[in-house]
């Protein structure tokens, strides 16, 4: 599979590219990112059909904001995957919402809290080998903040709550696990080329 | 602040889940260039794309036949349609607005192919959707026992202002403005909560529209327990940590 490194010239021109209505480019910005943004998607969604849906709506938000895309603020990657990180989240609220048989309670995250609802991200990051891989490297209790909060969506408080630790040290941990994981795949990236 | 706070704030906002305060915080330095701000979150950002580099999964061809089919089918005019944002402000009035929007989509397309109409519909069906979810929200809200409602009324500057806050310590709340002349340029509307003889808390920062009205969805503010009073003052645009401009609203609860 061909693999660029975010913000490389190809990525940013493609987007300049779409942004001035170039659909050759759209194809093949999307034959570059989308598995990417697939597998991103798909951790967070588990529902195949869901997460093609929410694929092509993070795709023609791509069509329609690349003419806003600022590269000051981050590569093209970088964009891509934040959207295609919120749409999923999106998406996954509102199924559990949908899912939900009982009046909705005020407070979100009194049941996002409970654990008892949630699957465990452990389980669910087993049929996700490579992911799985990059953040089996991180300590455990810096891979669970990790995961709640990018393929659960829980903000930094409701971790704290959710796994009975205080809020300052959900942050450290938070900060701690991305530090080492961008030395997991900075290494592996390397290795790789 | 130092480094650690800073990659600390940009670590949870680039994961999704900085909230309140901080958050606030942490726009105002993005939005005025802070270089280690911006930096930090790069770099998380990316950390993130490898991550998800890290488990590409080829999806289905349909979408992507899907995709260029209805970009095809796209005139390039529509897309320079300038679009509200998204993240900002999940605006509990623009209900209104929203489907005004549609409305003009949806009759933009009447004269056009029924693939073009088709296209509308799901554009202005998602951003109905994503309409709904605000206002269940702010249902629930309204729905708690627990909800106070507090009135503030308009200063000097404004004397005719009015606004309305439905707050719920663990829920976050809703906040309604109206009257409120056009903010300068490079100036918002900056919303505060205080609590006891603490210093207030930002509560967000919102604009108004051309009829002076303006709305603001309010998160949990970690730490603050009881409010015994909300204000609005005039920041400059992407808010600050303490207020420091004049005082234009002010309800006690």
């Amino acid at each position: 599979m061909p693999s660029v490194a975010p913000g490389s010239e190809s990525s940013t021109a493609l987007i300049a590219a779409i942004a001035a209505g170039d659909r050759d480019a759209f194809s093949r910005f999307y034959d570059l990112t989308a598995p990417m943004a697939f597998g991103l998607i798909r951790r967070v969604l588990r529902d195949p059909e869901a997460a093609a849906e929410v694929l092509q709506e993070v795709f023609w938000q791509v069509w329609q904001d690349a003419p806003r895309y600022d590269p000051k603020r981050g590569s093209p990657e970088a964009w891509l995957v934040m959207r295609a990180k919120t749409r999923a989240i999106d998406r996954l609220r509102s199924i559990r919402r949908r899912d939900r048989t009982f009046v909705a309670p005020v407070d979100e995250s009194v049941t996002q809290g409970s654990p008892d609802r949630a699957p465990d991200p452990a389980v669910v990051a087993e049929d996700r080998g490579l992911i799985q891989t990059a953040l089996a490297q991180l300590p455990e209790a810096q891979r669970r903040v990790i995961e709640l909060a990018f393929f659960e969506g829980l903000t930094q408080s409701e971790i704290a709550t959710r796994l009975g630790e205080p809020l300052g040290t959900v942050k450290t941990r938070t900060r701690l696990g991305l530090d080492r994981l961008r030395g997991v795949l900075g290494g592996e990236r390397l290795s790789a080329t | 602040m130092n480094r650690d706070e800073i990659d600390e704030l940009a670590a949870a906002y680039a994961l999704g889940g900085l909230e309140g305060e901080e958050r606030v915080r942490f726009e105002a330095l993005l939005e005025a260039g802070d270089p280690d701000a911006v930096r930090a979150l790069r770099d998380c950002e990316d950390t993130l794309v490898g991550l998800a580099a890290a488990a590409p999964e080829s999806p289905p061809p349909a979408v992507k036949a899907a995709l260029m089919e209805r970009i095809a089918a796209t005139p390039a005019s529509v897309r320079t349609l300038p679009r509200r944002s998204r993240a900002l402000w999940p605006v509990v009035l623009s209900g209104a607005m929203a489907a005004g929007l549609a409305a003009v989509v949806v009759g933009w397309s009447v004269s056009s192919t029924y693939e073009k109409r088709l296209d509308a519909l799901v554009q202005s069906a998602e951003r109905l959707r994503a309409e709904l979810r605000s206002q269940q929200a702010v249902i629930a809200i309204l729905r708690d026992p627990a909800t106070q409602v507090v009135v503030l009324a308009g200063l000097p500057p404004a004397p005719g202002a009015r606004a309305r806050m439905m707050w719920h310590a663990q829920a976050g709340g809703v906040f309604v403005a109206t009257g409120l002349p056009a903010p300068p340029d490079g100036k918002a509307y900056q919303l505060w909560a205080i609590a006891g003889g603490n210093a207030p808390v930002s509560a967000g920062v919102f604009t108004v529209d051309a009829a002076g009205t303006g709305s603001l969805a309010v998160r949990p503010l970690p730490g603050v327990a009881a409010v015994n009073a909300f204000a609005v003052t005039l920041e400059p645009a992407g808010g600050l940590p303490a207020p420091s401009g004049e005082m234009y609203l002010l309800g006690k609860s």
